[in-house]
């Protein structure tokens, strides 16, 4: 059989078996494992890629990121943040839409776990958005779209697998995501204000009710400044970061907020140590896929084509790859998504010379938008289910707010001065500057 | 699910201590070590837990919509798939472990990289066990809708 079709079959297999309801670690496994059997390596061999996709030190981040999602929301330290969004943007037309929004915002600030903020959403201002009159599909949508900010503002786990598995600075990626994440969330208020529905009207806070509500949402506040201040200061990695956040909030923030969610504690570890393992084990599969892939030269193949159709314009080929991402997010996960189509994306980023986080970030973002779509927009999933809505009313409803994840997008590829703008000045070596000779500051590629 | 919750706060341990000694200026060097052991064995032991309560990450719920038979099909269908994956991590995954495992040491302990590879074929015979209980208890009582 010729390359082509091994590949051909390899994909087709995946999406064949995980449609009809095999888990994604083990449909891609299985389809990983057939194609093998029709080539020189064995068998036994691709256990070792299993293994390799996972032995990675900076994959250690993800289950920490994960666990502080856990802790935050288990133990109820996040109703003082949806009390400071309310406290802050309650009053305005559309109040509980903007305090999605704004909560979303800060909470990926703390957490890089898109799943856990559209669980403490959808349960906590969910029902009331209802018992005001918002529309079921639109308080899924708004919640799913808001939750994707969790993947762009820092810490990421989507930017932890993309720099680890294609060894970019996974701090200049958690900078990088910080302006298109703010663009989704300011997008998503924007629409909120002028095209969803009003709600009820309420009163400005006080500034006493104002002031309350920062200083009760303070300690969690202080996580985002633990996590990036660790890492750009240089006293911590991205895995450390996320332990040290463990640590304050199991030290710091618990016993403040609530001492009697310590019982839980246990329960929670167990949980997240059950969750962490379901996207590592997907990676491990996917680092297998990609290896083979790459083995069968589906990567130059497919780089070739697009760098020919772009006339290697960088552009042109983000373009193309958005549209190639657009497409592959809506069938499956992000984390296997990235793993598989790495090489693809590497060899792009070489032979286009186009500065690995730029693309780093526009990928991340292409896939954060997947997390919306259908049929696999496993966030809008969420949505719908905790929100008691059909996922076809929730998409309808997710339909016009495409549009700011569209101009988010656009502006990601176009401007890329803007967008790198926070790496170069905190991160300057992770955007591929290097110390200038004279001893000042540093030379950036332009 | 207990094997999970040791797995996550073995390494949170560690990663605190390796943080604690490298900034005391007396970095323990088998920290990194062992962390990864209990990172690595963790994802395994999990993948097959989230096997038995079904919490993988799915495609799609096709099956979930039909009834009868079709469905019953579809459920063991899936099921004997998941099996073949574990059988083939049992066996290819022991030979790995044995031909490559021994080849190989982990830095600084000398421990045969092996000491890490047989946590797949570890993870095969879960999955299967646990594989094979729903298979049973589908077949008696019905699937239950994922997670």
């Amino acid at each position: 059989m010729t390359n082509g079709i091994l590949i051909f079959l390899m994909a087709f297999l995946f999406l064949f078996l995980g449609y009809l309801g095999v888990p994604v670690a083990f449909a891609i496994i299985a389809s990983v494992l057939v194609v093998t059997a029709f080539t020189p390596v064995s068998l036994a061999s691709m256990m070792t890629q299993l293994f390799n996709g996972i032995d990675v030190e900076a994959l250690l981040a993800v289950p920490f990121f994960l666990l502080v999602g856990e802790l935050m929301t288990s133990s109820q330290v996040t109703t003082r943040m949806i009390t400071l969004s309310q406290a802050l943007i309650g009053h305005v037309r559309g109040g509980l839409a903007q305090v999605v929004t704004l909560f979303s915002m800060f909470f990926a600030g703390v957490s890089g776990s898109s799943a856990a903020d559209v669980a403490v959403l959808s349960r906590s201002i969910g029902p009331d958005m209802k018992r005001e009159g918002y529309d079921a599909g639109f308080i899924a949508a708004l919640i799913a779209s808001a939750a994707t900010m969790a993947n762009l503002i820092p810490p990421s786990i989507m930017a932890v697998v993309y720099g680890a598995t294609g060894n970019v600075s996974i701090g200049g990626l958690f900078l990088a995501g910080v302006v298109p994440g703010l663009l989704v969330g300011f997008g998503l208020m924007i629409y909120s204000h002028f095209f969803g529905p009003v709600g009820v009207r309420k009163q400005r806070a006080s500034f006493a009710q104002l002031s309350s509500a920062v200083k009760g949402a303070s300690l969690p506040l202080v996580i985002p400044a633990i996590i990036m201040g660790g890492i750009l200061g240089g006293f911590f990695t991205p895995t450390e970061a996320g332990v040290v956040a463990v640590i304050y909030i199991v030290a710091i923030c618990i016993p403040a907020v609530n001492r009697g969610y310590f019982r839980r504690l246990p329960h929670d570890m167990a949980m997240t140590g059950l969750l962490y393992s379901i996207p590592l084990i997907t990676i491990a599969a996917a680092s297998a896929f990609g290896w083979m892939l790459a083995y069968l030269r589906g990567p130059t193949v497919v780089s070739g084509w697009i760098a020919s159709a772009a006339h290697n314009d960088p552009m042109l080929i983000m373009l193309l790859l958005v549209g190639l991402f657009i497409i592959v997010g809506d069938f499956i996960d992000a984390i296997p998504a990235i793993i598989i189509f790495m090489p693809i994306i590497l060899d792009l980023t070489t032979n286009a010379a186009i500065n690995p986080v730029h693309m780093g970030v526009v990928i991340i973002l292409t896939l954060a938008f997947g997390l919306i779509t259908p049929p696999y927009g496993i966030c809008l999933l969420m949505a719908s289910k905790f929100t008691g809505v059909t996922f076809w009313r929730a998409m309808l409803a997710s339909f016009p707010i495409y549009v700011v994840f569209f101009v988010a997008i656009a502006f990601t590829i176009y401007f890329p001065s803007v967008v790198l703008w926070l790496p170069k000045y905190f991160l300057p070596q992770s955007v591929g500057c290097f110390p200038n000779p004279n001893g000042s500051g540093y030379i950036c590629p332009p | 699910m207990i094997l999970c919750g040791v797995a996550i706060t073995g390494f949170t341990v560690t990663v605190t201590c390796d943080i604690v000694t490298r900034m005391l200026s007396r970095p323990w060097l088998w920290l990194q070590e062992v962390t990864m052991t209990f990172f690595i064995y963790g994802v395994f032991i999990g993948a097959a837990a989230a096997t038995r309560r079904n919490d993988h990450l799915y495609l799609a719920a096709i099956a979930e919509s039909l009834r009868g038979r079709k469905r019953l099909a579809l459920e063991l269908f899936a099921r004997l798939v998941v099996l073949g994956v574990a059988l083939s991590f049992v066996w290819f995954g022991s030979l790995n472990t044995l031909d490559g495992g021994f080849k190989s040491l982990r830095m600084p302990s000398m421990t045969p990289l092996a000491s890490l590879y047989v946590a797949i074929p570890f993870c095969g015979v879960l999955v299967a066990l646990f594989t094979l209980e729903q298979i049973v208890n589908g077949w008696k009582n019905g699937f239950e809708d994922r997670a």
